[in-house]
């Protein structure tokens, strides 16, 4: 394999996208600010600014680290390289994935951080907040998964329109669960069957999605 | 090892509105061919598929020795690719490409790059998205020939370019072909381009090549007769004349296998030779299309 070519690939779409992250990280530090607010109604703002930073992020990415490659015909210059389609591909995979992964992930820590240091939150919120963090990582890979297997920007933004419609609505359906919206005024997390079922379906969608990228990048035979 | 820097022999790829068909081509190493071919004739699909990058249907295809497409990775690290539709990232500088090119290849030859920055009158910390037409071609260039590849492969490069610019381009490219080791396939619709720098031709229209010859060849063997037949001639057949326009008793051939005794031939059937002309290779072009999309037709 051709490593030291695809990880030059790889830290090179870290460059490019250092900006993208550090204005999402911007955006979560500003709705972090608004989360440290006593009042019920800025804390909800706060939330809900908090996902929607990682949502923006979740959609703009794969269009910007994917599509537009192709649109741009960057990835002329790229195929130019040595490397073939499969190496080309799995280096695109990756630096999509670990983008969106490390503010996320650094997102995910500081919520909990955050519920953890305010004693007038109940941690029972805890199980809650990680299923709904998972959620705009299933929205990800959806739509990485579709910018990578269509490379076709209509495509994706036809998925990222379908994916975020319909976060609100997991969201309701998630809500209306009593085994997991009955534990949220709990003092500690209650990490109950039905609250890792969800949490395994999560992870099992996300698994299926990119397990499904990686077979179809991976009988890919041409660039263009 | 064989001497041919690029080898293709019965390649095919089919494609809705468009087919490459039965295409043999070789570029022997050390020479520089022009690949001349009207819009969408196939020049990048060929390109495309002897850089690995698309795969051929049928036929067999070799760069440098290597069998494509699937050691289409062994062989690009000797093959420098520059194409006219070719993008750079628009936010970053040239220095940043630069950087990036070098730190995959270690042949990268740091003073000849900073040369061709003064020589294209390029900024290195310029940004992309700020550069004219003109400097991205310039820009691509300077990244691929500092690359010191063994085989250059060049998609249309001087499309677009002023000509101030293309002079330039065209300039560095000569200077850059001085080294005999090095091959060039040179793709263009611009025949004066091709012809100024190319030892050998090769035209292809409609996914076929059409013919293939040596430059001063083609110069040689083509040539422009005017012709006026006396009372009660007739135009005699003879071979080496691909195609005659004639007008009352004023006629035109066209010479692809032009002889000294032609003349003479057309003098004894009573046809005076007024002028023998020779042809710019964009009219040898032009003619040569113009009579294999006739024998299509029929």
């Amino acid at each position: 394999m051709n490593g030291s070519v695809i990880r030059t690939l790889i830290l090179k779409d870290w460059q490019l996208h250092r900006r993208l992250i550090m204005m999402s990280m911007v955006g979560a530090v500003i709705a972090l600010a608004i989360l440290h607010s006593r009042n019920e109604t800025a804390f909800m703002i706060g939330a809900v600014w908090y996902f929607v930073v990682l949502f923006v992020l979740a959609s703009m990415l794969p269009i910007s680290n994917v599509i537009n490659e192709r649109k741009k015909q960057t990835v002329v210059f790229l195929m130019s390289l040595p490397l073939s389609a499969l190496q080309y591909g799995m280096a695109k995979m990756v630096s999509t994935i670990a983008i969106f992964l490390i503010p996320w992930a650094a997102m995910v820590v500081a919520g909990t951080t955050l519920v953890l240091g305010r004693h007038d939150i109940p941690n029972g919120i805890i199980p809650l907040m990680l299923v709904l963090f998972i959620l705009p990582l299933i929205g990800f890979s959806i739509i990485a998964g579709a910018a990578l297997i269509s490379e076709s920007e209509g495509w994706t933004v036809a998925v990222t329109i379908a994916g975020n419609s319909s976060y609100w609505l997991v969201w309701y359906f998630i809500m209306r669960n009593p085994a997991i919206s009955g534990t949220l005024n709990s003092p500690v997390p209650v990490w109950n069957a039905q609250i890792m079922d969800v949490l395994g379906g999560e992870a099992a969608v996300i698994a299926l999605i990119l397990g499904l990228t990686f077979y179809l990048q991976s009988r890919k035979q041409e660039f263009i | 090892m064989n001497d041919l820097a690029i080898e293709l022999k019965g390649v095919s790829k089919r494609y809705p509105y468009f087919a490459l068909d039965n295409i043999h081509l070789e570029v022997p190493r050390g020479q520089i061919m022009g690949l001349i071919g009207p819009n969408g004739a196939g020049k990048s699909t060929t390109i495309r598929i002897l850089l690995g990058l698309v795969r051929q249907e049928r036929g067999e295809v070799r760069v440098l020795g290597h069998r494509m497409p699937s050691e289409q990775v062994a062989a690009k690290w000797d093959i420098g690719f520059a194409s006219d539709d070719m993008g750079l990232y628009e936010g970053m500088t040239l220095a940043w490409h630069m950087n990036f090119v070098r730190s995959i290849y270690p042949n990268w030859d740091a003073p000849y790059a900073q040369l061709l920055l003064k020589r294209f009158g390029l900024r290195a910390e310029q940004k992309i998205k700020g550069l004219s037409h003109g400097q991205r071609v310039k820009s691509t260039l300077l990244l691929v020939l500092a690359r010191r590849p063994r085989l250059l492969v060049l998609d249309e490069p001087t499309t677009g370019l002023d000509p101030v610019a293309r002079h330039e381009v065209l300039r560095e490219l000569t200077a850059v072909m001085t080294d005999e080791g090095r091959s060039v396939l040179f793709s263009s619709h611009n025949t004066q381009d091709v012809e100024q720098i190319s030892d050998r031709i090769t035209f292809i229209d409609r996914g076929r090549i059409i013919d293939s010859l040596d430059k001063e060849a083609y110069l040689d063997r083509w040539r422009r007769l005017r012709l006026e037949l006396l009372p009660g001639a007739v135009l005699p057949f003879l071979p080496g004349i691909i195609g005659i326009r004639q007008e009352g008793r004023l006629a035109v051939a066209t010479a692809n296998a032009f002889a000294a005794d032609m003349a003479n031939a057309y003098e004894s059937a009573g046809v005076r030779v007024k002028s023998v002309e020779a042809m710019t290779l964009e009219e040898i072009f032009v003619a040569n299309v113009e009579r294999s999309r006739e024998e299509v037709e029929v």
